[in-house]
């Protein structure tokens, strides 16, 4: 059902250059275990919350997801407040963790559900729904936490999540990697998934042929809100404290990598190993300027520039350029609609 | 995804990134690095550090000084570029965090790694070798209201204003103030602890409702950066100039026009470009392995003399008597 895609090509491409770049300008410290590790520590918080754009883009009808990183912080934040109020960190750590981790997804699901209620049955547009949204988690994080930030501790299971390896491999990024094959999996292999991409090819199309189109909504933006909560639970264990306004930037980061994993923003299609190229990708990017020493403004501009170029490449299709047995190349451009899923 | 199409790729991309014009800096070997870490650039405090920090670059020609900031105003961007400096492996960082919590993992992680850590505005900070104050929260209270009872002649009304009442160093600021402010029997403190939430508009129009309110008021003390200037046009509009004393922090760029016209009678803040260059002397000092004692001078104006405590954590806490009390004669002398 997939057509043989560009972005994919383009992306592994674009990481290797980078790691070779970075190589050079930091005379191979770029590429020693330590900053390794570093960057795919720094991954999985930004990457589980451009999957969840993903699939809010996916489902269609103008879909995208705006309250992520406020519902990743209200899950911290709330299950700081909650846990830590019950059971003590350094005295029970194991239990301190699971209950944490319960918590959040908890906060994660509810949230999740509220912005696919609100979409599905309300009609709500999902620019407005999911600001709106954002601002009531926000507001929820404030005034559960006075404004302050809420110290979660460190406690050894979840400090573990956070800070640990295995393998010598970070087991945030391990998970953020199990989570995107499990999403990836269902995407491709399961009625759902296929329910999701025909929604938001053609709405009408999928609504005439009888698919449970607002479960699949629903659906959808649950499972957007519950890897928000995985981002906040990586947040929290990453940073030992939880506070309402980190990751302000996020937002529109999330939204960055999505499109630059070549998403379609009218729905229909988006996948997941493109997202996760595309987070590696701008992480190197990032923290190759910082290596070098660059303003942080140049590294905005360096993204913008990204992202334009991989506007480019979808608008002009040179993808075609890159995987010439993809498809043959039209001088109309197709619509959405009639474009093959 | 052959290899021919991958080579094409790479092609593509290489040509993108030259055209970017990205290219290797040299990076220097020799000396030891030390990197400013600031909540935020380009902005006028922050710019006003850096300042300090090149100074102190000028003055260190062998170490390898620069300072950095996050492009906005978010503890999450602030905390990817400490984790990337830290991997490249500096040997110094020099911190103002934007929230001292959030950078509590990674620069524990640093420290471990053999990374000292200086830090500024942060004396709550656990995770840090030494972080450095300007000045006595207390000090700077009685030291701004001691201004304020010169200006008054030491009898009148007066009040003050705080961002808000959960900020501690302000209370600390009004705190100090009214005890120094028991000196002067003639001094009445009324309505106290307004709060401003920082917002100049707010500020103007509490001013205006405590000036109608107690038309023989004599003195403002405020806290916050921007009360100065709402507290001061409205002593301005009132034709109060001169006649009413305001002391209270604030800079001196966009005070300027206040401080001419005598609506403020003088600000008080201290210098970022003396902490950037306070910060990166204590950085030094501890790459050096030297101990830094009660008493010591750090070689930086206003840091001729150090206060050492504990700190919060294991580190240090060293307060410095940075204080800067600028009025319209003096304020020329620090435009930021």
């Amino acid at each position: 059902m997939r057509t043989k895609d560009g972005h994919l090509t383009v992306l592994v491409a674009l990481i290797i250059v980078l790691m070779t770049a970075g190589a050079i300008v930091s005379g191979g410290n770029y590429l020693s275990l330590f900053n390794l590790q570093s960057m795919a520590g720094q991954v999985p918080e930004i990457g589980l919350l451009a999957i969840g754009v993903m699939l809010a883009m996916s489902v269609g009808n103008g879909g995208i997801e705006l309250s992520g990183i406020a519902l990743a912080n209200l899950s911290g934040v709330a299950a700081a407040t909650l846990v830590s109020s019950h059971l003590s960190a350094s005295a029970d750590p194991g239990m301190f963790s699971l209950f944490f981790i319960l918590v959040a997804l908890a906060v994660g699901v509810l949230g999740g559900l509220l912005n696919g209620l609100l979409i599905a049955y309300l009609k709500i547009t999902a620019i407005l729904c999911t600001l709106g949204t954002q601002m009531f988690f926000i507001g929820l994080a404030v005034v559960l936490s006075d404004g302050r930030s809420v110290r979660v501790g460190a406690p050894g299971p979840l400090y573990e999540i956070g800070n640990g390896y295995l393998l010598e491999i970070p087991i945030s990024f391990l998970l953020f990697i199990a989570v995107a094959c499990a999403i990836g999996f269902v995407l491709r292999y399961t009625p759902f998934g296929l329910w999701l991409m025909l929604n938001g090819s053609n709405p009408k199309a999928s609504e005439y042929a009888g698919f449970p189109q607002n479960k699949v909504i629903i659906a959808t933006y649950t499972v957007s809100g519950v890897l928000s909560s995985l981002a906040g639970i990586i947040i929290a264990a990453r940073t030992i404290n939880v506070k309402w306004d980190y990751g302000t930037s996020y937002l529109l980061v999330a939204i960055l990598i999505a499109v630059m994993a070549g998403v379609r923003p009218e729905g229909g299609y988006g996948r997941v190993v493109c997202v996760v190229l595309s987070a590696i990708a701008l992480q190197m990017m990032s923290s190759m300027l910082n290596f070098m020493g660059l303003s942080n403004f140049v590294r905005d501009f360096a993204w913008g520039a990204l992202l334009l170029g991989f506007l480019a490449i979808g608008r002009f299709r040179l993808t075609d350029f890159f995987s010439p047995q993809a498809r043959p190349v039209t001088t109309s451009v197709q619509s959405p609609q009639a474009r093959k899923p | 995804m052959k290899i021919s199409t991958l080579l094409k790729g790479s092609v593509f991309a290489v040509a993108a990134m030259t055209l970017a014009g990205i290219a290797a800096p040299a990076s220097a070997q020799d000396g030891k690095t030390v990197t400013t870490v600031v909540k935020i650039s380009g902005i006028p405090w922050f710019d006003r550090m850096e300042t300090g920090v090149n100074l102190f670059a000028e003055q260190n020609p062998e170490m390898n000084i620069r300072q950095v900031g996050p492009a906005t105003a978010d503890s999450a961007q602030q905390l990817q570029i400490v984790q990337d400096l830290v991997a490249t492996g500096v040997d110094a960082l020099a911190v103002v965090p934007m929230d001292p919590d959030i950078l509590e993992g990674i620069l524990g992680r640093a420290m471990d790694r053999g990374t000292i850590i200086v830090t500024h505005e942060a004396d709550n900070q656990a995770n840090t070798h030494a972080d450095i104050e300007a000045f006595d929260n207390n000090d700077y209270g009685a030291s701004l209201n001691e201004r304020l009872a010169q200006c008054m002649g030491g009898e009148g009304k007066w009040t003050t204003f705080v961002g808000s009442l959960g900020s501690r160093t302000h209370m600390q600021w009004v705190g100090a103030g009214e005890e120094n402010a028991k000196k002067y029997p003639g001094m009445e403190l009324v309505d106290p602890n307004n709060e401003s939430f920082d917002d100049a508009n707010g500020t103007y129009e509490k001013a205006k409702e405590i000036l109608r309110k107690h038309p023989d008021i004599k003195g403002f003390q405020t806290s916050a950066g921007n009360d100065v200037l709402g507290v001061g046009r409205a002593i301005e509009e009132a034709g109060l100039a001169g006649k009413v004393c305001l002391v209270g922090t604030g800079l001196p760029n966009p005070s300027a026009a206040y401080l001419d016209s005598g609506a403020i009678t003088a600000i008080g803040f201290w210098d970022p470009q003396k902490a950037g260059m306070a910060m990166n002397a204590v950085a030094k000092f501890m790459l050096e392995g030297k101990e830094i004692t009660d008493g010591m001078d750090l070689g930086v104006e206003g840091y001729e003399k150090v206060t050492v405590k504990p700190g919060a954590g294991k580190g240090l806490l060293i307060i410095g008597n940075g204080m800067v009390l600028a009025d319209k004669d003096t304020y020329k002398d620090y435009l930021f």
